[in-house]
């Protein structure tokens, strides 16, 4: 068993912080019970916020420190899509609250390059996440919190004796991660254990008859002696994930990088799922306002979010934004499972067919989807309902137009009337079009060819109910 | 003097020198245009790969489009035949009848002069159009070097039409045309080529161009100030 540990250190500020390049000076403040910071950023630190602080006392070393509600279910949100997103790598994957994940990866380890090639692929798709966590690797679940906790980058191999390398870890880590409560902790202090080792020499029974008896479970499963059964988490059939902006933002760019830390996280949910989808749902939350929806509509299946942010760039920059955005939501389901082609489905760029897919996904995501047709035959007489506007890329049906004559390259809007054909040459015609006395907008013409005085060809016709009238329908283009 | 000139140039390696009374030698062949006598005058023997070729005409139905029919039929299948902002509507039945791949057809629509530009080019540079068909009432030269430029990036041939006064503005088009109707023929004056201009115009009967005469008995009754209205009748059982 070799198990890896990937706690998100100070996750409270994560969650805000994984949607914007720079976060600048912010902190994260919780009511228990005045406001008091829990996290803060690099650039609020080193203003001289710290943890532990009230929002008053760090608001006067820092005016200009933005400060952020803690958000627990929020926290706990992302936390199940940093699972969702780990199940890339092993299918063992446990969410270790508050703030971590603990992963089974005997499976898969040769797979993946052996310990060092995980833990380089963990770290690359973390970096998209927006996400930063601390690693390490060991026997035990645990343990290997333990570990990330104190040494992170560090991995204990089930050698003989392995666990006595957890001798030398600070005492309070018993309560990270275990049951052991506050009090129990500060009664070890009291006794004067500092390491963990120190609390493995303590008299067993001595400790079990103050209610420390958990203290030796904990520790009995943190070297291996006990079974420490961790439930499997499953990835949800639908994929939501929301991400907090630190402020709220009327710029597209910013918006964008947030975006694609989302996508990045589909990406993976797709990824662990064998699946691939065409669709998927980015929701822009204001304050006040209601959200502002994106349908964001790929030709075919694929789970590249690079792909993704680029069809989200395209409808950005079409839109007006009613109000600066507070949140972000991506939504997505139904899935479809893709066997047989793993990684990336597009990685292919010199693939014709994928290129014309992107194309066409690109223009739909500006133009709109009105704005990017073609033109169907159908089967009718008249020339106005002889065709349709139809989605690219489906075989036109295979009608068999009505016996006629030539048809013109192009065919105008509205029948333009004429004033007076006297100008024209007529070539060839009458060539009768009358239909349509079933369905009320019959028609009964003579269509000509004719010749323009610049020598173009056109196709007119003679209204032969009352109006009358001459028309010009169609250029032989 | 000058026939040593003429003797050096020649024992040259062709390709060095480029002679202004010959054509230039394209290295790469062009696309076959359909019209041997349109081939014969474009270097590389048929519409270039990757450029922007201007066609500049007024009015619409003389011959604009059956010009470049032979070269939507033998296009490859996975890529889109994109037309961006047709003056009309494409005639769904005339292409059928005419042989367009209907399914490989993209009609964008954009909504104003920028995205007309911007749709070109994506569609040059997405590398999934196999030949893009704009219309452009005006564009200046800066942007008609961009489109230029990501024509020959991207190695699709980009046909631009304009109106025959964008024949006075400079352009960066490799190939300019303009072209007229003339008695049933397609006259096509090369503008701009690499090479010497041509001094008469190409005329080129196209296939798809009903092959027409006058009607003398109708003209001439139609020539009647007001046309005689028949009894409404019809083959039809009609209303009422």
């Amino acid at each position: 068993m070799l198990w890896f540990a990937l706690i998100l250190s100070d996750l409270p500020l994560q969650v805000f912080t994984r949607g914007v390049d720079e976060p600048g000076e912010l902190a994260v403040v919780e009511h228990s019970p005045g406001a008091r910071v829990v996290a803060a950023t690099a650039a609020a630190l080193a203003r001289g916020v710290e943890p532990g602080q009230g929002a008053a006392g760090a608001l006067a070393v820092a005016p200009s420190l933005q400060l952020r509600e803690r958000d627990p279910a929020l926290e706990a949100a992302t936390l199940a899509e940093f699972a969702a997103w780990a199940t890339q790598f092993t299918p063992c994957v446990s969410i270790d609250p508050p703030d971590g994940l603990v992963l089974e990866t005997s499976g898969s380890l040769r797979l993946f390059g052996g310990v060092t090639g995980l833990v380089r692929r963990i770290r690359a798709g973390l970096a998209p996440l927006g996400l930063d966590a601390a690693i390490a690797a060991a026997p035990t679940p645990l343990a290997a919190r333990w570990l990330a906790r104190t040494h992170p980058g560090r991995q204990l191999r089930a050698a003989a004796e392995w666990w006595r390398k957890l001798d030398d870890l600070p005492v309070e880590l018993l309560g990270d991660g275990a049951e052991v409560s506050r009090a129990t902790l500060d009664l070890l202090h009291g006794i004067g254990a500092r390491r963990i080792g120190d609390v493995a020499r303590l008299p067993r029974d001595g400790l079990a008859r103050r209610q420390a008896s958990v203290v030796l479970d904990t520790l009995a499963r943190a070297r291996g002696e006990r079974p420490d059964p961790r439930p499997w988490f499953l990835p949800p059939e639908r994929f939501e994930s929301r991400l907090v902006l630190p402020a709220s933002l009327l710029h597209t760019e910013p918006l964008l990088f947030a975006a694609g830390r989302l996508f990045s996280g589909l990406s993976a949910w797709l990824a662990a799922r064998h699946a691939a989808l065409d669709r998927c749902r980015l929701q822009l939350e204001h304050e006040g306002h209601p959200d502002t929806v994106l349908e964001i509509v790929t030709g075919t299946p694929g789970r590249d979010d690079g792909r993704l942010l680029m069809l989200a760039r395209e409808h950005l920059a079409a839109l007006q934004l009613p109000a600066p955005v507070e949140a972000l939501r991506l939504l997505a389901d139904n899935p479809v499972v893709t066997p047989g082609r793993t990684q990336d489905l597009f990685s292919d760029p010199d693939s014709a067919r994928d290129a014309a897919a992107l194309l066409l996904d690109r223009l739909r995501a500006r133009l709109g989807r009105e704005a990017v047709r073609t033109v169907h035959p159908v089967c009718e007489h008249r020339p106005e309902r002889a065709w349709r506007l139809a989605d690219p890329g489906r075989p036109a049906p295979h009608s068999t137009p009505p016996a006629t004559g030539p048809r013109p390259l192009w065919l105008m809007n509205e029948p333009r009337a004429l004033d007076s054909i006297r100008a024209l040459t007529l070539l060839r015609g009458p060539e009768r079009i009358e239909s349509g006395w079933w369905d009320g907008a019959d028609m009964r013409r003579d269509y000509y060819i004719a010749r323009a005085p610049d020598a173009a060809l056109w196709w007119v016709f003679e209204q032969l109910d009352p109006p009358g009238g001459w028309y010009v329908h169609g250029f032989f283009g | 003097m000058a026939a040593l000139a003429q003797t050096t140039l020649a024992a040259l390696p062709s390709g060095l020198v480029w002679q202004a009374d010959r054509l230039a030698q394209s290295a790469e062949a062009g696309i076959a245009t359909g019209f041997a006598a349109l081939d014969a005058q474009l270097p590389g023997g048929g519409w270039p790969r990757n450029a922007l070729i201007e066609l500049l005409s007024d009015r619409p139905g003389i011959g604009e489009l059956g010009l470049l029919l032979p070269v939507l039929h033998a296009l490859p299948a996975d890529r889109w035949i994109v037309w961006v902002a047709p003056p009309h509507l494409p005639y769904a039945p005339a292409l059928v009848a005419a042989g367009v791949p209907l399914e490989r057809l993209l009609l964008l629509e954009p909504g104003n002069h920028a995205e007309i530009l911007w749709s070109v080019r994506q569609a040059l540079a997405s590398g999934g159009s196999s030949i893009v068909l704009a219309w452009l009432a005006r564009a200046d030269t800066a942007a008609l070097r961009r489109l230029q430029l990501a024509a020959e990036s991207s190695a699709t041939p980009l046909f631009l039409f304009r109106p025959v006064s964008a024949a006075r503005q400079p352009s960066p088009a490799v190939l300019r045309l303009r072209l007229a109707a003339s008695d049933g023929e397609l006259a096509v004056d090369i503008l701009k080529r690499r090479g010497p201009g041509l001094a008469a115009p190409l005329y080129l009967s196209l296939p798809q161009r009903p092959g027409l005469r006058r009607i003398p008995a109708l003209n001439d009754a139609l020539v009647r100030p007001d046309p005689v209205r028949s009894a409404a009748a019809g083959i039809h059982a009609r209303r009422g």
